[in-house]
């Protein structure tokens, strides 16, 4: 099983030279003849009615070429979640009403940066200030400030693509003011089960808003050929097919009018999947002037007006037996997801299907509110709901631990899911390496030795240590525009061979995994790949990098075109070697040989020169496809968490060790663990930075990350004041990979990368608890919050 | 040094600056950043922007061998000093030897940081050749990795220092 050439292998990152030389392009880099400059005029008020705006004297500026503003648009409407229950509400640039700080009014394109921005200043705009309102549940009660009051009806983007059949859907539940999503999902009898449990604990949990933090900041650039009646653009972005069919709703032209070209991604973490206003004003301002248009986001509008983590309060209540096993869970999640909807019906339901594979809780109610706000726009970001859900229910299990006097270790090794087990919604755990994952862990950790929990000892000494642990899961892709992947394999007559991929390279190394599975399968060197991707012209249709679809539907999706491509070949080399049963031959090094007669020999140019020559004058060409979820017919519903969501689930324990300062409140993490169940990792060394990655990002979140926000204004819009993790910050890092076989993956691969951000909160909290015998119950951990918990301030 | 007017009276400077050992001359008004200079004026993209306030690293380059983040330094200050940038490290095919220890050693994932990176670590070993690992912790303090918690970096740079022996 584990005889391979190049999966499984530390084979180096194919894009890494250009990379290290600076010579790979991204958006940002991209610079065209005659091109423009795009600037874009924002709101300074979180909620206000837009009464007039006056562009003259910017219109009349030398140098400006294009102003618009919402009238030029009005008809315009798209948003990340557009389906007939909750159809799109955001338009490019604001019509009636403003809703956030930041806010797109108009948008200018100008000669230089410069004069554009100059225009910016001599634009007038008189607002009426409404009141607003900036927390989620605040804005939920009845007489709160209503932030979409407008009627829009409209067909969504889903109907044209045959998944109409809930069209009935009944939109909104009124009785909640200022909703936009709500998702609720029960199964099993809680009242029942909590009337027998043992033991009920209720907590209330608190996350903040993060920010993704990718170092290349979000810019498009646009050039519409008029004659050709065709639009190129150069998007940093993590799906190149879903943001083309958003930009061709929004702009209502033909998707196959629209060229999205590839640019290297400078980090995404899911901040750069939604279309957002700058992208489509550089494409309406490049249509409108015929100029080529930039719009690069500054620091300050990638942090408030892109997009953030949801602030997600949890509120759990969970019943067990005096051992430990969970019999009931109840959960409500009410996520802030800003002045528009976001991703916020899709994060309540993801708070949902990222965390119920974890634990097997036989009764169970969920129940998911995404709110509307005065606040910034909410949308995906690594992990999706997982960090937010698994931090709380993972917190909580270890105060039910702490109260029943049981090993938290031990309670969740009895509750996790294990393989073979079939999900309520119906999805199956082919593979699940849950419990080696925990044992993993909870070894490197040396959590009998080091978790104080189990010593009497009260440790009075300024600094204290503990730790802790905590558990998440993910999906590996679901159904979802373009609901699948395809990739070409077209070999050249040197017998190496192009790959075709719509897949991006976001720094996942997505470009390296799909080389080694090509390769593997084919049966030719990583150094005879070549790979094309990104680029909707020349590739054919990919789910793009979110949902942690890449490697596995992705992966299907090349190893079935490198695996047709072989065949080909075998057929044209057995005619040459004149056998009959194809099985007898096989392929490795760009050469076929015969099994039983290893000196019979022909390369692959022989083979392929004789497929030209020879038979159909074919020069070999492999198509593969795979869909996002094969069992599933369609997306799953977001409301009521009914259809198949994944077909595979990954999942990692994560452990963590931390040093408390009880003088300053400051926590230090000293070491994390991972355990990670990807299915088989297609390259280990990328798993190992995807998983430190995670890490890092987790424990940003967990002890300083937040996005910190004053009535709706932000006040840490930089690097600086944000406080992401540096390199003086790293902990020991320890990565397991625990190789379960995953039945539907390529060479048994699954995902990887996204899902292990999630434990890491936990773990963290859990540890700090360990060490001073405290509950955080909200996150950032910050040395006030630990201070106030050991009742020092 | 020189100085011009257009017709709107915005005032320009000729100045020439020597980036990786050759010489440019082109006008710039004051408030030109190198950094803009070097990406905008002469096309030398390997050098990124992340924030252009000074926080993030990306744009560091190396004026007369120390790590300056080039969009706090104006274009018209740099005059006089050699400056190098990510493609004044390589020649053709030929790499430095951080750039191939950042390839080995999986320091690279979206590789925006990367060539700010490397221009840091060029600098700490051309005055430190055995750095320990906090020195390297230290000299890439000032470079914002989002993508592999820094683990692969450092390994990559103490690799680095390693081979130089």
């Amino acid at each position: 099983m584990t005889d391979y050439n190049f999966i499984g292998k530390r084979i180096p990152r194919v894009d890494g030279l250009a990379k290290a030389t600076g010579k790979a392009t991204y958006t940002v880099d991209v610079k065209l003849p005659g091109m423009l400059y795009g600037k874009i005029l924002r709101s300074p008020y979180p909620h206000a009615r837009l009464l007039k705006i006056d562009t003259t004297a910017a219109q009349q500026l030398p140098g400006v070429r294009a102003v618009i503003t919402g009238e030029d648009v009005r008809q315009v409407r798209y948003a990340f979640v557009d389906t007939p229950r909750y159809p799109a509400d955001e338009q490019p640039l604001a019509v009636d009403k403003v809703r956030y700080i930041g806010d797109e009014v108009a948008a200018v394109a100008a000669e230089s940066e410069a004069i554009a921005e100059k225009a910016l200043s001599l634009i007038k705009v008189e607002y009426e200030i409404l009141p607003p309102v900036f927390h989620p549940e605040e804005a939920m009660q009845e007489g709160a400030p209503v932030i979409h009051d407008e009627q829009f009806e409209g067909t969504s983007f889903w109907e044209e693509w045959g998944v109409t059949e809930q069209k009935k859907a009944v939109k909104q539940n009124s009785a909640v003011n200022n909703l936009s999503g709500h998702t609720l999902i029960s199964f099993g009898d809680i009242e029942q089960a909590f009337r027998e449990s043992d033991y009920c604990r209720e907590d209330r949990f608190e996350l903040k808003a993060t920010a993704h933090c990718q170092m290349e900041p979000h810019a498009a650039v646009a050039s519409y050929d008029p004659l050709a009646g065709k639009l190129h653009v150069w998007l940093s972005t993590m799906g190149i097919f879903l943001k083309r069919y958003f930009l061709s709703r929004a702009l209502n032209m033909p998707a196959s009018k629209i060229r999205v070209h590839h640019t290297f991604v400078g980090g995404a973490f899911g901040g750069k999947i939604d279309l957002f206003p700058y992208e489509f004003c550089a494409a309406y301002l490049s249509m409108k002037t015929g100029r080529p248009v930039k719009i690069e986001l500054d620091r300050e509008e990638v942090f408030m007006t892109t997009r953030q983590r949801h602030p997600i309060i949890v509120k759990i209540k969970t019943g067990v037996k005096k051992d430990g096993t969970i019999l009931a869970q109840d959960i409500k999640v009410i996520a802030d997801n800003g002045g528009y909807r976001g991703s916020g019906p899709v994060v309540i339901f993801l708070c949902h299907g990222f965390s119920f594979p974890v634990y097997n809780v036989p009764n169970y109610r969920y129940e998911g509110f995404s709110i509307y706000t005065n606040n910034g726009i909410r949308g995906p970001q690594r992990g999706h709901g997982a960090p937010q859900i698994r931090f709380a229910i993972d917190s909580q299990l270890d105060l039910i631990a702490r109260d029943l006097g049981l090993d938290l270790l031990e309670i969740m090794r009895k509750n996790v899911r294990k393989k073979g087990d079939v999900l309520p919604n119906g999805d199956q755990l082919n593979s699940c390496g849950l419990t080696e994952c925990l044992l993993g862990a909870a070894e490197a950790i040396n959590w009998q030795k080091k978790r104080k929990q189990f010593r009497t000892m009260e440790n009075a000494g300024r600094y204290r240590r503990g730790v802790g642990i905590s558990l998440c899961s993910m999906f590996s892709g679901a159904m979802y525009y373009p609901f699948a992947s395809a990739a070409v394999v077209k070999l050249h007559d040197d017998g190496s061979a192009t790959l075709f991929t719509g897949a991006q390279d976001i720094g996942q190394g997505s470009y390296t995994t799909l080389s080694q599975i090509l390769a593997e399968e084919l049966g030719i060197g990583i150094e005879d790949v070549h790979v094309v991707a990104g680029d909707t012209e020349l590739c054919p249709i990919d789910l793009g990098s979110f949902l942690s679809c890449t490697a596995l539907v992705t992966g299907n999706a090349v190893k079935k075109a490198a695996a047709d491509a072989k065949r080909q070949l075998l057929e044209s080399a057995a005619e040459l070697l004149g056998v009959e049963d194809l099985t007898r031959l096989k392929a490795q090094q760009k050469t076929i040989f015969l099994e039983d007669n290893p000196e019979k020999t022909l390369s692959f140019s022989q083979a392929i020169q004789a497929s030209v020559l020879k038979r159909n004058g074919n020069p070999i060409i492999g198509h593969g496809s795979y869909k996002g979820y094969p069992r599933a017919e369609r997306y799953p519903s977001l409301a009521k968490g009914k259809g198949l969501f994944t077909g595979a689930y990954g999942f990692a324990a994560q452990a963590a060790e931390v040093e408390v300062d009880t003088f300053t409140g400051k926590v230090k993490l000293l070491k994390v663990v991972t355990f990670h169940d990807c299915g088989y990792p297609l390259n280990k060394t990328i798993v190992e930075g995807q998983i430190h990655g995670c890490t890092s990002m987790g424990a940003g979140q967990a002890l300083s990350e937040e996005v910190y926000l004053e009535k709706g204004q932000l006040f840490n819009p930089s690097f600086l004041s944000y406080r992401l993790p540096i390199s003086l910050d790293t902990p020991e890092s320890i990565e397991g990979i625990v190789a379960t076989i995953e039945p539907s993956g390529p060479f048994g691969a699954k995902e990887v990368g996204e899902g292990c951000v999630a434990g890491i909160l936990g773990a963290i909290a859990n540890a700090v608890h360990d060490a001073v015998g405290v509950r955080i119950y909200s996150l950032p951990i910050t040395p006030e919050k630990v201070l106030r918990a050991l009742g020092r301030i | 040094m020189q100085k011009i007017e257009d017709r709107s009276e915005t005032k320009y400077y000729l100045i020439t600056l020597k980036v990786n050992g050759d010489s440019y001359t082109r006008a710039v008004k004051a408030n030109t950043l190198l950094v803009n200079f070097l990406r905008e004026e002469l096309d030398l993209t390997g050098t990124k922007k992340g924030c252009e306030l000074g926080d993030c690293g990306s744009c560091t380059v190396l004026l007369d061998g120390k790590p300056v983040n080039s969009c706090l330094v104006l274009a018209l200050e740099a005059e006089g000093h050699e400056i190098t940038t990510i493609e004044g490290l390589s020649q053709n095919d030929k790499l430095d030897k951080l750039q191939e220890a950042f390839v080995e050693n999986a320091a690279i994932q979206c590789g925006y940081c990367t060539p700010g990176m490397i221009m840091s670590a060029k600098a700490l070993l051309t005055r430190n050749p055995h750095p320990t690992e906090g020195e390297v912790r230290e000299a890439i303090a000032g470079n914002l990795c989002r993508c592999t918690g820094y683990v692969n970096i450092v390994k990559a740079i103490m690799s680095a220092a390693e081979e130089q022996q």
